[in-house]
């Protein structure tokens, strides 16, 4: 039910707006924030915020949660399956431990007070059944990106050195897919998989087609600035998961330094903590996290999210099919390998983050090392779930990040080779609760390109979390355990204006909206007609039979650019 | 002891995580224990007459169970007799007492169960003592006793403990085993594929691999996987 909504009295922190701790009310019509003005005469609800915390809800840019690797994730793991969240009533099962299934994904976020969710990697010939998963997630809004590092229409043109045509593609295939901007994993290296291989280094060539990761990355930059998508290109770096992979890392963000924009950054490097081993194999394996977080600070036009590893069950599913191969090689766990066409593929591996575990217990320190030696403006808090761990535990990372005690704390728990291996024993930075706000909300919308989110100015989208947290009476150094509980079960969440949890109970199902980019006026089609007409001509699907009408989704939400 | 009877025969099974531990709570409490009947969460007070008898930490559950699932799950302590047969999960995870079953078991009898002692006089269905799917480890202590017969895939995974079987079972006996005593004193088909340790003796025939080596009293194997675990005549 629409309400016109008065929130009195809260303590209002929106990073964007510069609105640092204010007490002040907060009003809504129609699913949007507006002037106290606009309310005269309306049947408005007033909830009574006083001392509360009031953000705008959490916006997640980089977690997995549809598709077919989320499916066949579940069906690796049915003991995931054992942990019943949510038992039917007027809403639907919810289950899981980690690998959540679609209804729950919806109500876990929604108590925590995320109301924006982005599927970060979308097989493109999956991209019906990715919307088909997305659009049994209630509560949210969503969008999913294709992927395109290793699609052979992208190797062909980057090789032939054919812009128009790239372009023309990335339109028509972001169209076609329904999707929101391009995603890159492992540029070259998926497509060396498939004749057993991996690439090595940015310079590597990719076989059967004359092109380097280096020059994919650069074309697919250079192609999305001049289509001007909402979002940047969206890298998972080469040689993920490998020690001395920092170097590789440094060297494709430097790569963004010879673009521009003056709205957003060029080039958002993703789940970084697996891309910042220094060291030559796992046994002299150390942190480079502080180099990385040196390059991006010197960087105006790159940003990165953290990939943060929590300590228990997790499930590693990526793009990344070689890595997968590896890390089911190194942990003898089972493993899934897919394949999608001439797209790309993916592989998936249950894991376990043990604190005991050496390298295990150095992936949390890099990726607490990243979140706090990053410039707050250009870090986002991620656990590239199901990666690096559940996105339930995001207030964890949070009271982490924010207070020292508790890392101290944490850190007499994990293995000491932490201790030699990297620099955050010896990090006393303490973000502030309003740089952690702006970590889970304001700075996640601007990256993706998306205005009306993650605050609460006039205009903004109705999306709010209310916290039981006066942020003018906490000291987030050593009350971390309140900060780690507050920000677990909002107290109100308010998605679109309407109210669909209430202190961690479910009061609503809502269906948010599926966002996706339209950028095929800016491109000349045509250009690429004999192309795909050649190339479908060997496909398992027909052109004509390729790719998502608009109809078929639940809530799309079109951008035209 | 508190004493459990169905009031009716029920269409759909129950999910009631029955536990001697009910025993020391008052009559009212425990006819306000939360199971499921289908996908409907009733009190148990709905679906059973619940009577007192004396303080002893005893549940006797009288009638058809058979429909029942999950009894005796992780307890500890104590005791269950059930006068009938009883559903699937029965005893999962169990670490102490003791289940006696006067009817039969269904599936999953003592899965991964921990300690303790579960008796059955009738016969006793698939996958007893074994890991739930997804689980590395099946039953790793404890013993399981079935006076009948057993089905397929008993002990699979299975740590440690006993599984004594007085009369026949199927196939798939010790897959995957890692330790523990698998007794079968009739005949049964393929045992101990993928086996890495522990000991399975069988009274009647049964069927072998053929990664398994003979040796003095016994065979053992599976060679497939480096496995060290013997096979012998009971
Ligand atoms: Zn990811």
């Amino acid at each position: 039910m629409h309400h016109a909504l008065h929130i009195k009295n809260g303590i209002v922190i929106d990073p964007k707006n510069g609105v640092k701790a204010e007490k002040m009310d907060i009003f809504v019509k129609n699913g949007k924030i507006v002037e106290e003005s606009e309310l005269k005469g309306e049947d408005v609800k007033v909830i009574d915020a006083t001392n509360k915390l009031v953000v705008a809800g959490g916006v997640d840019m980089h977690a997995h949660i549809a598709g077919s690797k989320m499916n066949t994730g579940r069906t690796m793991r049915p003991e995931e399956m054992r942990v019943v969240r949510n038992i039917a009533n007027k809403f639907r099962a919810a289950i899981g431990r980690v690998l959540l299934t679609s209804p729950a994904i919806g109500y876990e976020y929604t108590k925590m007070g995320y109301t924006s969710v982005f599927e970060a990697a979308q097989p493109p010939i999956g991209a019906l059944h990715t919307h088909e998963e997305l659009d049994a997630i209630p509560m949210l809004d969503k969008a999913a990106l294709p992927v395109f590092g290793n699609w052979h229409f992208v190797l062909k043109y980057v090789a032939e050195k054919e812009m128009e045509k790239l372009k023309a593609f990335i339109a028509w295939a972001i169209e076609r897919t329904k999707g929101f901007g391009v995603k890159v994993v492992n540029p070259g290296g998926v497509e060396a998989w498939m004749y057993g291989g991996n690439v090595s280094s940015l310079d590597d060539q990719v076989p059967g087609f004359n092109v380097t990761p280096r020059e994919i990355i650069l074309s697919l930059i250079q192609a999305t600035e001049e289509l001007k998508l909402n979002h940047s290109v969206h890298l998972h770096c080469n040689r993920l998961g490998v020690p001395g992979n920092y170097e590789t890392t440094i060297e494709s963000i430097r790569l963004a330094s010879k673009f521009s924009n003056d709205a957003r950054q060029v080039l958002h490097v993703t789940h970084v903590q697996f891309n910042s081993y220094a060291g030559d194999s796992w046994r002299t394996v150390a942190s480079g996290a502080e180099e990385i977080a040196k390059t991006v600070n010197a960087m105006d036009n790159v940003t990165i999210d953290m990939g943060q590893p929590i300590f228990g069950h997790a499930t590693a599913m990526t793009g990344d099919a070689p890595f997968q191969f590896t890390l089911h090689r190194l942990t003898g766990s089972r493993w899934s390998n897919k394949d999608s066409e001439v797209e790309g593929g993916a592989g998936i591996v249950p894991i376990a983050y043990l604190p005991k575990n050496p390298v295990h217990a150095l992936q949390w320190a890099i990726g607490m090392e990243l979140g706090l030696l990053t410039d707050s403006d250009k870090v986002v808090l991620t656990t590239d779930y199901p990666n690096g761990g559940p996105f339930t535990e995001y207030p964890y990372i949070m009271a982490m990040l924010m207070s020292r005690k508790m890392r101290e704390g944490e850190l007499e728990k994990v293995s000491p080779f932490v201790q030699k291996a990297s620099n955050l024993p010896a990090i006393d930075v303490e973000k502030t609760l309003e740089e952690v706000i702006h970590m889970t909300r304001s700075l996640p919308a601007r990256i993706l390109g998306l205005p009306n989110k993650g605050h609460l100015g006039i205009g903004a989208d109705a999306d709010i979390a209310i916290y039981d947290l006066d942020p003018l009476n906490v000291d987030t150094s050593n009350d971390f355990e309140k900060i780690y509980k507050t920000f677990k079960t909002a107290v109100y969440t308010i998605k679109d204006g309407i109210i669909v949890a209430k202190d961690g109970n479910l009061v609503e199902e809502y269906w948010g909206k599926t966002y996706w980019v339209d950028a095929t006026g800016r491109v000349d089609l045509e250009a690429i007609k004999a192309d795909l007409e050649d190339y479908f001509r060997y496909y398992s699907v027909e052109l004509q039979n390729y790719g998502v009408e608009e109809s078929w989704l639940k809530k799309p939400e079109r951008i035209v650019i | 002891m508190i004493i459990i009877k169905p009031k009716a025969e029920f269409v759909v099974t129950v999910e009631a995580e029955l536990t001697p531990d009910l025993a020391e709570k008052d009559i009212e409490e425990v006819k306000k224990f939360k199971v499921y009947y289908g996908k409907d969460l009733v009190e148990l007070g709905e679906l059973f007459e619940v009577v007192r008898e004396g303080d002893d930490k005893k549940l006797v559950l009288e009638g058809d169970f058979s429909k029942v699932k999950w009894i005796g799950c992780r307890m500890a302590e104590g005791e269950i007799v059930v006068k009938g047969s009883v559903g699937a999960n029965c005893g999962a995870y169990m670490a102490g007492g003791r289940i006696v079953i006067e009817g039969d078991a269904d599936d999953w009898l003592g899965a991964e169960m921990k300690d303790g002692e579960i008796t059955v006089m009738g016969n006793a269905g698939n996958l007893v003592g074994c890991a739930y799917y997804g689980n590395a480890t099946g039953m790793n202590g404890g013993k399981i006793t079935i006076e009948g017969n057993a089905g397929n895939y008993i002990g699979e995974k299975m740590a440690g403990g006993e599984i004594e079987i007085k009369g026949n079972a199927g196939d798939f006996i010790g897959t995957e085993m890692k330790g523990g005593v698998i007794k079968i004193h009739g005949s049964c088909g393929f045992v101990g594929g993928d086996m890495k340790a522990g000991e399975i003796r069988i009274g009647g025939d049964f069927e072998l691999m053929p990664t398994f080596v003979k040796g003095e009293d016994g065979w053992s194997g599976d060679m497939n996987v480096k496995g060290e675990g013997v096979v012998k005549k009971l």
